[in-house]
């Protein structure tokens, strides 16, 4: 039974003095308008203007526009960026989920065991989280350096020069080369949250399934996987959000390219905004990565607030 | 019941918030719309602000040019500076600031494309009355005044008129062999492979962004096209599909493949690859007069170690690429009469000489021949030539970056120089229709 069925059962007890109101009651609310009226002020007004301008040929600096109704949605398929962005933001969504919350569940478990520095080494691993993206940009930037990044330099030094790419020059291997400092950064995060989470984990289980004769795999599967659950849709749900939101990496290490190479919907519609004036557009562009970013957060978000409520 | 409200509640919150917080991403930027044009004047004040893309190497030079403006107007003058990636970053944080309603009294602007679009939404003022006040019409360069002059209105007091040339390393040269500086295109090609033979990259030139390896394929089209159908090409009144064009992207092509251009150009940031011609990585950068304070001087080399030349095009009138930049005042600042001064300041040749502006728009303004003798030299004899528009300002920015996005896929190998000049064709006929 969840805490507020527990609430509700109290309330209508018999002998309650008297019944709780609806909504909370007037202190409720005036303690809240304070938290209300800056998210109103700085998200709800602006998400709604936002949508408004979706509908119009506004080109974000004139004083006048006129109404268009669906035509900045309906242009977006017709658009080969939109759609070279969209599949963009697919393979950027599932690589930089996967990959580091994979890596971030093997180092939380590894540093979850017997280890030297763990201290340190969690420092470590973490240490890239906490950097400025554009500095992140910037010496991956000059590691991918065709002629004198580290990256070719080792490759020529030991004895793969063939392999040495412009990495960032050709769309062939860009978007892959963006993808790596974005997964190396979003490591730390989920290690952080297994290890929190591994550490909840009741020892005594493990020793029970070997006295039962389970293996390492059989206990990882069915002890450590399952007791994550609640680790796994936080890590997963702020990831999915935020791999829908790319934009800074992408925007500092290619501007997008080279040609459109490396757009996703984020930097697209940044684009349309600030330097093509079709802030119209663009905001229609902003209206569909919300739209679909709260269809895939929902189920998540459900997932958890099932889980809390049980 | 109430346990399943809750929930519901939750997830409806939940929703609300993310949609807020990413739709806002943008609201943020764009939301506060001029209502109704125009809007209130500030209230008259003596504090002005500028808004710049002055680098660590000017901006000491322009602020203490500013506190001397400040002690004779009786003024106190904001200086805020974003330099680095050109015109490619500043307009839109100008752009945020005026629709945030706290834009800079004066700023600096290119002309062409990138100031036009704040004159034509009346963000800046019409500056003919000032021009009239101050004589600018007879102490500015006329040319230089047509590219800050939009549709009649002239939003913009130029204050510099830049040429784009070839700024070489003479040590890089003679290891090469090169004797002298090229006179043809064949004599550039020439040079060009006399450098790679000596180990040494030819130009230095980035791709990102795009207007920086576009330099190379204007200038190539100056050569294949000639002045009267560039220009004509430039306005969208010739079709870009035909053979002059496939011939300039034939050429581009040919400067990659024969390494004439550093390995993975496309992906190389300007601002890291033009002063390897400084420090010997590359032999030549193509780019303006500022490169000597900017680059060379700034590495405290020597000038005389360095030259710079006028890219050979074999065409009559031989030109170069150029734009002009200069200042516009906010059409909604308290105060565009000390705006005005500030700008008029600005354009006296003495200030102009200690800003050490090496191609100044005003008469009597030349650079200085002991401090900046190679920009003196571009002054004296390739500056006195006619140029082009530089095609990131002939075009829109959506024109440009297609046009951009089309030399990305030639130099990739994803198109053949036919297919460009048919794509070319396409995006600028879309623009001129427009």
């Amino acid at each position: 039974m969840g805490t507020a069925t527990l609430e509700a059962s109290a309330v209508d007890a018999p002998g309650a003095p008297r019944r709780r109101k609806k909504y909370g009651g007037v202190n409720a609310w005036l303690f809240a308008l304070p938290a209300l009226a800056v998210y109103v002020v700085f998200l709800v007004y602006p998400a709604i203007t936002s949508l408004w301008f979706s509908f119009t040929d506004w080109d974000g600096l004139s004083p006048t526009y006129n109404v268009v109704g669906l035509q900045n949605y309906l242009a977006m398929p017709k658009d080969p960026v939109v759609i070279q962005a969209v599949i963009n933001n697919i393979i950027w969504t599932i690589v930089t989920i996967f990959f580091p919350v994979v890596i971030g569940l093997a180092l939380a478990m590894l540093l979850n065991g017997k280890v030297r520095g763990k201290p340190v080494l969690r420092l470590i691993f973490y240490t890239p989280c906490v950097l400025p993206l554009v500095a992140i940009a910037s010496i991956w930037g000059w590691l991918y350096n065709p002629q004198y990044g580290a990256i070719n330099e080792f490759l020529r030094a030991i004895g793969l020069g063939s392999l040495a790419q412009p990495w960032l020059g050709q769309d062939s291997t860009a978007l892959a080369a963006v993808m790596v400092p974005a997964v190396w950064l979003r490591v730390g995060f989920p290690m952080l949250l297994y290890l929190a989470a591994l550490q909840g984990i009741n020892t005594d289980m493990y020793e029970a399934a070997t006295v039962d004769g389970a293996t390492k795999s059989q206990q990882f599967w069915h002890i450590t996987m399952p007791s994550l659950r609640p680790a796994h849709y936080i890590v997963i749900a702020l990831s999915l959000i935020d791999s829908f939101k790319v934009f800074d990496l992408i925007y500092a290490m290619t501007y997008g390219g080279p040609g459109t190479a490396t757009q996703v919907m984020g930097t697209w519609m940044y684009f349309n905004v600030f330097q093509y004036y079709q802030a119209g557009y663009g905001t229609a562009i902003a209206v569909v990565i919300t739209v679909v970013a709260i269809a895939v957060s929902i189920p998540y978000v459900r997932s958890q607030t099932k889980e809390h409520a049980v | 019941m109430t346990g399943t409200y809750t929930r519901r509640g939750f997830l409806g919150l939940s929703a609300a918030a993310v949609a807020a917080s990413v739709a806002a991403c943008t609201g943020g930027g764009t939301a506060p719309a001029p209502a109704g044009g125009g809007g209130s004047s500030a209230p008259a004040s003596n504090n002005l602000r500028v808004f710049t893309y002055e680098d660590n190497s000017t901006i000491g030079m322009f602020k203490k040019q500013i506190a001397k403006f400040d002690a004779q107007a009786g003024t106190t003058t904001t200086v805020d500076s974003l330099p680095g990636s050109g015109a490619a970053v500043y307009p839109d944080k100008l752009r945020t600031e005026l629709l945030g309603g706290k834009g800079p009294d004066v700023w600096r602007i290119w002309g062409g494309q990138i100031g036009a679009p704040f004159v034509k939404a009346k963000q800046a003022m019409d500056l003919a009355p000032y021009y009239q006040k101050f004589g600018w019409d007879s102490k500015i360069n006329t040319t230089a005044i047509d590219g800050m002059t939009f549709d009649g209105v002239k939003g913009g007091a130029p204050f510099i008129a830049l040429g784009i040339g070839c700024w070489y390393n003479k040590a890089a040269f003679k290891k090469a062999g090169i004797s002298g500086e090229p006179k043809s295109y064949a004599e550039m090609e020439e040079a060009n492979d006399k450098l790679v033979s000596a180990g040494i990259t030819p130009a230095g030139l980035g791709g990102k962004y795009g207007w920086d390896i576009m330099r190379l394929f204007e200038y190539l089209l100056e050569t294949s096209a000639g002045p009267e159908l560039h220009d004509k090409l430039l306005t969208g009144q010739e079709t870009w599909d035909r053979p002059e064009v496939v011939t300039a992207f034939t050429n581009f092509k040919k400067w990659q493949d024969k390494k004439w251009l550093p390995d993975g150009a496309l992906g190389l940031d300007p601002s890291d690859v033009e002063p390897w011609y400084v420090q010997g990585k590359t032999a030549y950068t193509i780019t303006g007069p500022w490169t000597e304070a900017q680059a060379i001087q700034a590495a405290k080399k020597d000038s005389a170690d360095f030259g710079v030349f006028q890219l050979p095009t074999d065409q009559t009138p031989q030109r170069h690429s150029g734009f002009v930049e200069g200042y516009m005042i906010n059409a909604k600042t308290g105060n565009p009469e000390k705006s005005a001064e500030l700008i008029d300041f600005i354009l006296k040749p003495e200030t102009q000489k200690a800003l050490k502006i090496s191609a100044s728009t005003v008469a009597g303004a030349e650079p200085d021949p002991k401090e900046l003798p190679l920009s003196y030299q571009w002054s004296q004899g390739p500056a006195k030539q006619p140029f082009y528009t530089i095609q990131d300002q002939a075009f829109p920015k959506k024109v440009a970056d297609q046009y951009f996005a089309i030399q990305s896929d030639l130099l990739q190998g994803k198109i053949t120089p036919e297919a460009a000049a048919k794509q070319m064709q396409s995006a600028v006929s879309a623009w001129a229709k427009s």
